[in-house]
């Protein structure tokens, strides 16, 4: 009882706070704890599900009124929150350590980036692009279909190769689709290079809603999507088939588990998901380059499915949303913050802040974050913050 | 009519070393025991058997269907299973997932099905888990159905590989060691299990064996390898009695079956 | 097609391969070692690696804001230098092993692998962070030494600087002692065993964590020297710049035979000169279509290739291999 009561008080109190302090970044994330402490708290399932839907489809863009820049961490959220799990199927069920995953997010991205710009026009001539708007959402299809495309391809030479190789060749892999994508502005212009790509178009909105609104919208659809696919597969035969690979590769085969079609298809699911992101991410951002496809964001993703806990979906999400906000807010905030107890010449224990080196930018420092979390997360608790439950079946008299 | 399974010089060399010499076996039904001293080639033989290891000479064929150069998965399929001798389940699932990927063979779902989650696939799911719960109260593992594999006792891990291997509805069960560790009270509840399982499906069952009172009591017939090769078959009675077999053993006296191992 | 140019520039393609051979190869040794003995991609090699980069480039800016650089004797200059990058890089190898290895050994084979892709990353901010604290400032060029500059002019296209040359030399010096220590030491008998079977060298008396602790201190000492004369011959480095070397060195590693000592430099000379060799020529036989950025391609191309088709590598798996 104390705990429901303590849910509805802190989701309506940090939903005010926000509207009162639109600025202030603890108060967000203050916000977003109390959605986290909704979904961890002993209440009643009816509860839990009406306070978070409230919080997600409500109180969320209602804040996005107030401060924009809070749709857009919570969209960009979205965004990884579903690559997480498409990676999560890749390495937490299916145990093969994919470092080169962002490059499925890359192919998803150009897949609606070059027809849905003039970019198009570059390749077949004429002036038939970019493509109507309403093409978009067809292409949310096919950049799903190419990207898993794509896994299937990578898939197939690399999936005998064991562990720690398969990483080092699926690294190889993801930096080879980043140097194409810098480079293939010849001989044939297709992606212009490190120049990017734009202006790409974005879909038609109902309601004139404002377009952050609807991509926020549209990020939640498809991460509800992504949750609802992944819990199917999860408990299902092929979910089961590729946990078992996880556990005993021989014996799993030695049992029936087809593996080199269970690894395709964990590397094409996985894909997939990050393909339709690439595509929703590279209308959102009108504007794509290879620097959003670096090793770096895939060793993000990584960080995101490790904090979390391996092959857990709830896992996942939080560590998702963990990492970005650190990323989008804390690390940005703190740059911020320095910046104006360094222009307010603060000194603190003698020393004039106004004398730090300017090099030094907190927000530049992701990878120490990713790098942090890693390790610590190998050394003191693998399994994730959220470790896999083990689901206990009903077993009553089946028999 | 029975299921024929039929090795015919089955040979097998690593590097220098020639593992299996032109070794022959067959079996329609029932229980047949392959024993011999450490090293003399059992479990090579086993894995040659379900494709983990190709042959360099020999036909294996099984219902007339020759089983080399197929996938461990695709020889699962056909109705052959196995057990390991060093335990191999999947330590972090639990019993029943256990079974349940051990009846993957037998899923005729597809991805659309999965994802459509539609009446068929809820349905499926649902006799899955009953027959999967039937297996492990077979095997009297049926209140640790929701325990993490690797947190069940030795015996019931060997008990829990067994009923993983039925799970794939097999006409031939490979058994290797399947009473290692396991007290002699333990390993004959075990045998009976294997005889009612013949006697119920008309399984066939091949046993690898260390444990020479098991092995006598259980056995419709013997084969003894000893080196890489077939050195005796026949009825247990006439096997214990034959002079290269008494010789083979005490001639590696110490690492042979008289060393009859417990828990 | 410009065959007197192709022919030209050959002699110079050839030298630049085998200068970036042997980098590739001094950095490959710490990959192949580690490998040998304990079956793990120490994926955060090419940091300490650069970190001897770090070490040397600040040494030099110290001696120049100095005022010695110019008049101390060079090799002096150089050897200091050397042995201050292998000092820090093998300890900083040592104390990596210490705490984000050691205590995952037993773990399965992913946990080691991501905790080391979690200390690279760590390591390439840390350096950032003490480079921007201390100099305001993190992509540093190597001060130049005027007596290292100096070229030797084989012919009217082709000269040759001394630097080259000096880099070469100690590469080969290098190796050689890895070969003596290896090969002549019972430091190196006892990391063969217990690269043969850990088990079987505790039982005989090795102190296995000892001999792990200095198969990463040989291997990060090399990386650092390694680190010294990529920024002598290349002059400018910043934090991150050691990740794509590193990856071209496992590369090589992986196509001599990963754990095999003398394929490490057979798989770094190798690797070297196949990628100056498709730097200069690919732009120039496709007509420009493809540049030399095709080359880091051209590198991974060949690590999936190998792994896919001959995963024991050029000379095959072993560690016990002679150097």
């Amino acid at each position: 009882m104390t705990h429901a009561v303590l849910a509805v008080g802190l989701i309506g109190v940090s939903a005010w706070a926000v509207a009162v302090f639109p600025r202030s970044v603890l108060v967000f994330l203050l916000f977003q704890g109390s959605l986290l402490f909704a979904y961890v708290a002993r209440i009643p399932s009816w509860l839990r599900v009406t306070l978070l839907g409230l919080a997600l489809l409500v109180l969320m863009p209602t804040i996005g009124f107030f401060n924009g820049y809070y749709l857009e961490v919570a969209t960009q959220v979205g965004i990884f929150v579903a690559l997480a799990l498409g990676l999560n199927i890749v390495v937490g069920l299916a145990g093969l350590l994919d470092l080169g995953y962002v490059a499925f997010f890359a192919v998803g991205a150009y897949s609606w980036a070059i027809p849905g710009s003039p970019q198009a026009n570059l390749i077949f001539g004429g002036n038939a692009f970019p493509l109507s708007a309403w093409w978009f959402y067809a292409f949310l299809f096919v950049g799903l279909m190419v990207a898993a495309g794509a896994g299937i391809l990578l898939g197939l030479p690399v999936l005998r190769l064991h562990g720690d190789y398969l990483a080092i060749v699926t690294l190889g892999f993801g930096e080879v689709i980043r140097v194409l994508a810098n480079n293939l502005d010849k001989p044939i212009n297709l992606t212009n290079g490190p120049k990017g790509i734009t202006p790409i178009g974005r879909p038609p909105v109902p309601f004139g809603m404002p377009y952050s609104e609807a991509f926020y919208f549209l990020v939640l659809l498809i991460v509800a999507v992504v949750i609802l696919v992944n819990r199917r597969l999860e408990n299902s035969h092929i979910g089961r088939a590729w946990e078992a690979i996880r556990e005993d590769e021989l014996a799993a085969q030695a049992m029936g588990v087809p593996l080199v079609r269970s690894k395709l298809l964990a590397f094409a699911c996985g894909a997939s998901f990050a393909g339709v992101m690439g595509v929703v991410f590279s209308a959102k951002q009108i504007f794509i380059n290879p620097e959003s496809f670096t090793f770096l964001e895939s060793i993000g993703v990584l960080a995101m499915v490790i904090l979390g806990g391996m092959g857990s979906i709830p896992g996942a999400v939080l560590g998702a949303t963990v990492v970005t906000v650190l990323n989008l807010q804390v690390l940005k905030g703190l740059s911020l913050w320095l910046n104006e107890l360094k222009n307010a010449g603060v000194t603190v224990l003698g020393y004039n802040l106004a004398d730090l080196p300017t090099q030094l930018e907190p927000a530049k420092y992701e990878r120490m974050i990713f790098g942090v979390i890693l390790i610590l997360m190998m050394i003191f608790r693998p399994q994730g913050i959220f470790p896999v439950r083990r689901r206990a079946r009903e077993l009553a008299k089946q028999v | 009519m029975p299921a024929r399974f039929e090795a015919l010089g089955v040979t097998k060399r690593f590097g220098g070393l020639t593992a299996l010499a032109a070794v022959d076996f067959a079996l329609d039904t029932g229980i047949s025991s392959i024993i011999g001293p450490n090293g003399a080639g059992k479990t090579t033989l086993f894995n040659i058997f379900t494709g983990l290891y190709g042959a360099d000479e020999g036909r294996v064929t099984f219902r007339g269907q020759p089983l080399l150069g197929l996938r461990p998965d695709q020889i699962t399929a056909l109705g052959i299973c196995r057990t390991f001798q060093n335990i191999r389940l999947f330590a972090n699932m639990t019993a029943i997932e256990n079974v349940l990927v051990g009846m993957n063979t037998r899923v005729a779902l597809g991805l659309w099905d999965v994802l459509s989650h539609r009446r068929r696939f809820r349905r499926t799911e649902g006799e899955l888990a009953a027959r999967a719960v039937a297996l492990l109260d077979r095997v009297g593992l049926q209140a640790n159905a929701n325990d993490v594999a690797r947190n069940l006792p030795y015996g019931d891990q060997r008990r829990l590989e067994l009923a993983r291997a039925l799970g794939s509805e097999p006409t031939l069960l490979l058994l290797d060691e399947p009473t290692a560790g396991m007290t002699q009270g333990e390993a004959g509840a075990l045998m009976r299990l294997l005889r009612g399982l013949v006697a119920e499906l008309g399984l066939a069952i091949i046993l690898i064996e260390h444990n020479m009172r098991v092995v006598m009591e259980v056995s419709d017939r013997v084969a003894v390898l000893d080196h890489g090769e077939k050195i005796a078959e026949g009825p247990p009675r006439e096997v214990q009695s034959n002079a290269r077999v008494i010789e083979a053993y005490l001639g590696t006296r110490g690492s042979g079956p008289a060393r009859t191992r417990r828990a | 097609m410009d065959y007197p140019l192709l022919l030209g520039i050959f002699p110079q393609v050839l030298l630049d391969g085998i200068i970036l051979g042997f980098m590739y190869a001094l950095i490959a040794l710490g990959y192949t070692m580690v490998y040998g003995v304990l079956e793990f991609i120490n994926f955060a090699h090419s940091e300490i690696f650069i970190v001897g980069a770090f070490v040397g480039v600040e040494i030099l800016l110290s001696l120049r804001s100095a005022g010695v650089l110019d008049t101390l004797p060079w090799p002096l200059v150089l050897l200091f230098v050397l042995v201050a990058g292998m000092a820090i890089s093998g300890a900083l190898a040592v104390t990596v092993e210490r705490i984000a290895y050691r205590p995952l050994r037993t773990a399965p084979r992913l946990i080691p692998l991501i905790s080391a892709i979690g200390v690279s990353f760590f390591l390439q901010d840390l350096i950032r962070l003490v480079e921007s604290i201390w100099r305001n400032a993190f992509n540093l060029v190597y001060p130049t030494m005027d007596q290292l500059n100096y070229r030797f002019e084989l012919t009217e296209t082709i000269d040759v600087p001394v630097k080259s040359l000096v880099v070469i030399a100690a590469a080969l010096a290098m190796l050689w002692v890895l070969h003596v220590i290896v090969n002549r030491t019972t430091i190196g008998t006892a990391i063969r065993a217990v690269a043969e079977d850990q088990a079987a060298a505790s039982l005989m008396g090795i102190d296995v964590n000892r001999i792990i602790s200095l198969t990463f201190l040989i291997g990060g000492a090399m990386g650092g020297a390694a680190g010294v004369l990529f920024g002598v011959q290349y002059g400018l480095i910043n934090p991150y710049s050691g990740f794509i070397p590193g990856l071209k060195a496992f590369t090589a590693a992986v196509l001599g035979g990963i754990g095999n000592i003398p394929g490490a430099m057979l798989g770094g000379l190798v690797l070297g000169l196949l990628e100056a060799f498709a730097a200069s020529y690919l732009s120039l036989l496709t007509a420009g279509a493809f540049g030399a950025e095709y080359k880091d391609i051209f590198a991974f191309s060949i690590l999936i290739l190998i792994l896919i088709f001959r995963p024991k590598g050029l000379l095959g798996e072993v560690v016990r291999g002679r150097a």
